[in-house]
């Protein structure tokens, strides 16, 4: 009795932590790459879009798992879009209503987490296979990595673009900002370094 | 009778999440639409008042004025008399629609002889950020401020300090520069008919 609780704490923290780090979207699977490429110029926009991916990966593997003893192999597709379709509309009223700076800087890229292929990969390989409760830890790792990831490039893109974070003055007076680092190159790059930083990471791990 | 059968089998699920998804998007957008339109209230407000900064409140027009869009529906156009402290007509003010890449509201200010443009501002865009959507940048806008109340006319290379009816093109973003200036020719072009025919300018603006 004891040992299967164990077992099953091991596999609630096993499906928390993977997207933090082991199957980290961004840096280990390279899956919903647009969303790093184009909303990390600065740490507020990323954190809204990483917060409104979390909600969106939450609801709709909720309701994947509840329904996937129902769920006919052929119209799965047409399921999961419907479902993240749902939410991600609700999410994006939700930021027009009371973050309407925010909607209007993210602009097209909210309405596109449909098509984030994250999403409708944990959809196919953990909600619609799973229960309920490795389902919701698995979505809230996974979103939670992919917030981290978009923050750490937004982070560095906005420091050494304006030499500030949150609007906060971090770099010394004399800093020249680096003005392509708010452009695609500066994403380009940064995303770059920081894959190759990770993939040396984990090479050292493992040996 | 079995084919239905067999289509409900199959198909009920789709059937009963879509209508129950639509349930929960009509209740959300129901909670949260005049929320929205407040903030758009309040966005229209601010960007008109920057548009017409002599103006001190904004009088609706009492009047049926109609354009006829790309996809020749009539759209009917609510326009602001703009006026000053001392209740004297410093310009006009209405809202321009159209698409570019996707649909775009604009707000568009002119001065009281419906002569001069005093400029425009972008209500809703859903132009692809970074590209399309500097329409909203003011090196662009800039090039309105002042520009005549005519055929305005979009060229790829030119000066853009300079203002007359030549508007430069952004370049990477030409769809939505040129839906701007289409928006804004359909629009003017038709109001200010309109408003003449009504006798709404001359007498109108005093």
């Amino acid at each position: 009795m004891a040992q299967s609780s164990e077992l099953q704490t091991g596999l609630y923290r096993r499906a928390l932590l993977a997207g933090l780090w082991q199957q980290n979207p961004t840096f280990r699977l390279l899956i919903g790459m647009c969303p790093p490429l184009a909303v990390t110029t600065a740490v507020k926009p990323a954190l809204t879009m990483g917060v409104s991916v979390i909600f969106v990966l939450v609801c709709s593997s909720f309701v994947t798992s509840l329904m996937r003893n129902l769920l006919k192999p052929h119209l799965r597709i047409i399921m999961f879009t419907l479902t993240i379709a749902t939410f991600v509309t609700i999410c994006d009223l939700y930021l027009k209503a009371y973050f309407p700076r925010m909607s209007e800087l993210l602009g097209a890229y909210v309405p596109l987490i449909i098509v984030n292929c994250l999403i409708i990969f944990r959809a196919e390989d953990c909600a619609s296979k799973s229960g309920l409760i490795v389902s919701i830890l698995d979505a809230i790792g996974m979103g939670l990595g992919f917030t981290v990831a978009l923050c750490i490039l937004a982070g560095i893109r906005e420091l050494l673009a304006t030499g500030c974070i949150f609007d906060l003055r971090i770099m010394p007076r004399g800093f020249v900002p680096w003005l392509a680092m708010q452009m695609p190159v500066g994403a380009f790059v940064t995303l770059g370094i920081l894959l190759g930083l990770a993939s040396a990471l984990t090479k050292k791990k493992e040996s | 009778m079995p084919k239905i059968k067999y289509f409900i089998q199959q198909s009920w699920l789709l059937i009963v999440s879509s209508f129950c998804f639509g349930l929960l998007i009509a209740a959300s957008n129901a909670a949260l639409s005049p929320q929205i339109e407040r903030n758009l209230a309040n966005k229209l407000n601010k960007l008109t008042i920057a548009l017409l900064p002599a103006a001190k409140q904004f009088i609706p027009l009492d009047a049926d004025i109609e354009v006829q869009i790309a996809s020749g529906k009539k759209e009917k156009v609510k326009i602001y008399k703009a006026l000053s402290d001392t209740e004297q007509c410093v310009g006009w003010s209405f809202n321009a629609s159209g698409k570019g890449f996707s649909n775009m509201k604009l707000v568009v200010a002119v001065d009281k002889n419906f002569e001069k443009l005093t400029g425009f501002d972008v209500l809703v865009c859903n132009e692809t950020p970074g590209f399309g959507d500097q329409i909203k940048m003011s090196y662009f806008r800039s090039q309105f401020a002042g520009a005549p109340v005519e055929e305005l006319t979009l060229v790829k290379t030119g000066d853009p300090t300079k203002i007359d009816s030549e508007i430069v093109a952004i370049t990477g973003a030409t769809i939505s520069s040129e839906a701007v200036v289409n928006i804004l020719n359909t629009f003017l072009d038709s109001i200010k008919k309109q408003m003449k025919e009504k006798g709404l300018l001359g007498d109108g603006t005093k």
